[in-house]
C-alpha cells in the first residue's frame, strides 16, 4: 500500500490522510507539529501536494446537451400501477378467486337443496335398507365433491386469466408511456441542440 | 458547503412530493460532476452522456429509497458506478476499462499551465489500473471522503486507501519530472 521502504519516517500513511484533510481533527495539531521537525515528512507533503496539482491542472468538460425530465407522469407509473406493484397483487388476486369460490358454492349449495329434491329422496328413503341408503349417500356426496372441485378449479383459472391479462395491458401501458418520454426527450434535446449550435447538423 | 447540502435536502424532499421542476434543478448542480466523472471512467464522450441520463433517470425513479438526502452525492455516483460498470460488463466482460483511448489527450490545460504536464498527466493516469484511476478520480477530481468513496465503490475504507495511495506513488514517479520543469506555478493544493 505504501511505499515504506522508501520513506523513512513511520508515520507516511498519517501524513497522506494529513495532505487529504482526512487526519481527525485531534491528530491534525500533532501532525503539523511533527512536519515541522520531520524534512522527510515535509519534502514528501509537499510532493503529495505537487503531484494532486499537477493532476488538477485538467479540467472538466462541459456536458454537450444538458439533461432535463419533462414530466414525471410520462413516465412514473399511475396510482393503480403503484398500488397493483406494492405487494397487494398478490392478496387482491387471493380475496378474488376467494369471492368466486364463495358465490359458486352458495349457488351450488342453494340449487341442490330444492323442496321437490327433499320430498323424492324422503320417498326413496322409505322403501330402502340401511345398506342401500348408506350407499346411495356416499355416491352422492362424492358426486358433490367432484362438481365443487371443478367448479372452484374452473372459478380460479378464470380468475388468474384475467388478472394476468389486467397485467400484460398494464405492462403494454408502461413500455408505451416509456416510448413517449423517450421519444419526447430526444425532440427536446434535438430542439436544444439546434437552438444552441445552429449549424452542428450541417 | 453545508449551505449546499441543506438545499439539496429541500429539493429532495420537493421531489419526493412529485416536483419535477426540483429534480430539474437537481440536475442541473450535478450533471457536469456526474458526466465527467463517467467521461473519465468511459474515455468516451457519448457513452459518459448516455450513461449519466440514466444515472438521473434511475435516481428520479429511486429516490424515495434514498435513507439519507443529506448523503444524495455518493449515491447518486453509486449508481453512476453501477451504471458504468454495467456497461463495461456487456462490452468487456474481462477488460473492463482497460485499455482506454485516451480522453485527456484532448483537454487543453487549465491556464498558466504547458501542454507537456498536461501529456505526462494524462500518460500517467493511463498506466493505472482501472480501480486506481476511479479512486483518483474520486478522491482527486470529485473531492469525496474516504468514507463516501467506501460507499461508493461498495468496498471498505482501507481498500480505498490501498488503491489511491498505491496510484499516488505511481503518479509521483511518472509526474515529478515534468512537474518539476513546469515548477510551482499554479499549485492548487
Amino acid at each position: 500500500m505504501l511505499s515504506t521502504d522508501s520513506f523513512p519516517c513511520g508515520r507516511a500513511e498519517a501524513l497522506r490522510d494529513f495532505a487529504f484533510d482526512e487526519l481527525p481533527a485531534g491528530e491534525r495539531h500533532e501532525m503539523e507539529q511533527h512536519i515541522r521537525a520531520c524534512d522527510d515528512c515535509a519534502v514528501e507533503l509537499d510532493r503529495l501536494r505537487m503531484t494532486t496539482a499537477a493532476l488538477r491542472i485538467l479540467p472538466d468538460r462541459e456536458i454537450p446537451r444538458r439533461i432535463a425530465f419533462v414530466s414525471d407522469e410520462v413516465f412514473q407509473p399511475s396510482m393503480w400501477a403503484r398500488f397493483w406493484n406494492s405487494g397487494a397483487r398478490l392478496g387482491f388476486a387471493s380475496a378474488c378467486v376467494l369471492a368466486v369460490a364463495v358465490l359458486v358454492s352458495a349457488w351450488h349449495v342453494s340449487s341442490a337443496f330444492k323442496p321437490g329434491a327433499v320430498q323424492t329422496a324422503a320417498a326413496v328413503v322409505a322403501s330402502a335398507s340401511p345398506e342401500q341408503i348408506q350407499a346411495v349417500v356416499t355416491r352422492a356426496v362424492a358426486r358433490t365433491r367432484e362438481e365443487d372441485a371443478k367448479l372452484i378449479q374452473a372459478a380460479v383459472a378464470d380468475a388468474e386469466h384475467k388478472r394476468d391479462a389486467r397485467y400484460r395491458a398494464q405492462m403494454v401501458a408502461l413500455e408505451e408511456n416509456f416510448e413517449v418520454f423517450r421519444k419526447t426527450m430526444n425532440l427536446g434535446y434535438a430542439r436544444l441542440g439546434a437552438s444552441e449550435f445552429p449549424g452542428a447538423g450541417q | 458547503m453545508i449551505f449546499r447540502a441543506v438545499e439539496d435536502t429541500d429539493l429532495i424532499s420537493r421531489v419526493r412530493r412529485g416536483d419535477i421542476e426540483a429534480y430539474n434543478l437537481l440536475v442541473s448542480r450535478w450533471e457536469k460532476r456526474v458526466f465527467n466523472y463517467l467521461l473519465r471512467l468511459t474515455a468516451h464522450q457519448e457513452d459518459a452522456l448516455d450513461l449519466s441520463q440514466d444515472v438521473f433517470l434511475k435516481a428520479y425513479q429511486n429516490i424515495r429509497k434514498l435513507d439519507d438526502p443529506a448523503r444524495f452525492g455518493p449515491w447518486l455516483y453509486r449508481i453512476a458506478h453501477n451504471e458504468a460498470y454495467s456497461l463495461f460488463r456487456q462490452r468487456r466482460p474481462e477488460t473492463a476499462l482497460d485499455g482506454l483511448e485516451n480522453i485527456e489527450a484532448g483537454r487543453n490545460p487549465a491556464p498558466g499551465f504547458s501542454v507537456d504536464l498536461s501529456l505526462a498527466v494524462t500518460a500517467a493516469l493511463d498506466r493505472l489500473n482501472p480501480e486506481q484511476r476511479e479512486a483518483v478520480v474520486l478522491k482527486v477530481y470529485e473531492g469525496f471522503t474516504f468514507d463516501e468513496m467506501g460507499e461508493i465503490l461498495g468496498c471498505p475504507v482501507s481498500t480505498v486507501k490501498s488503491r489511491i495511495y498505491t496510484a499516488l506513488d505511481l503518479l509521483k514517479r511518472e509526474l515529478a519530472p515534468a512537474a518539476n520543469r513546469t515548477g510551482n506555478r499554479g499549485d492548487a493544493c
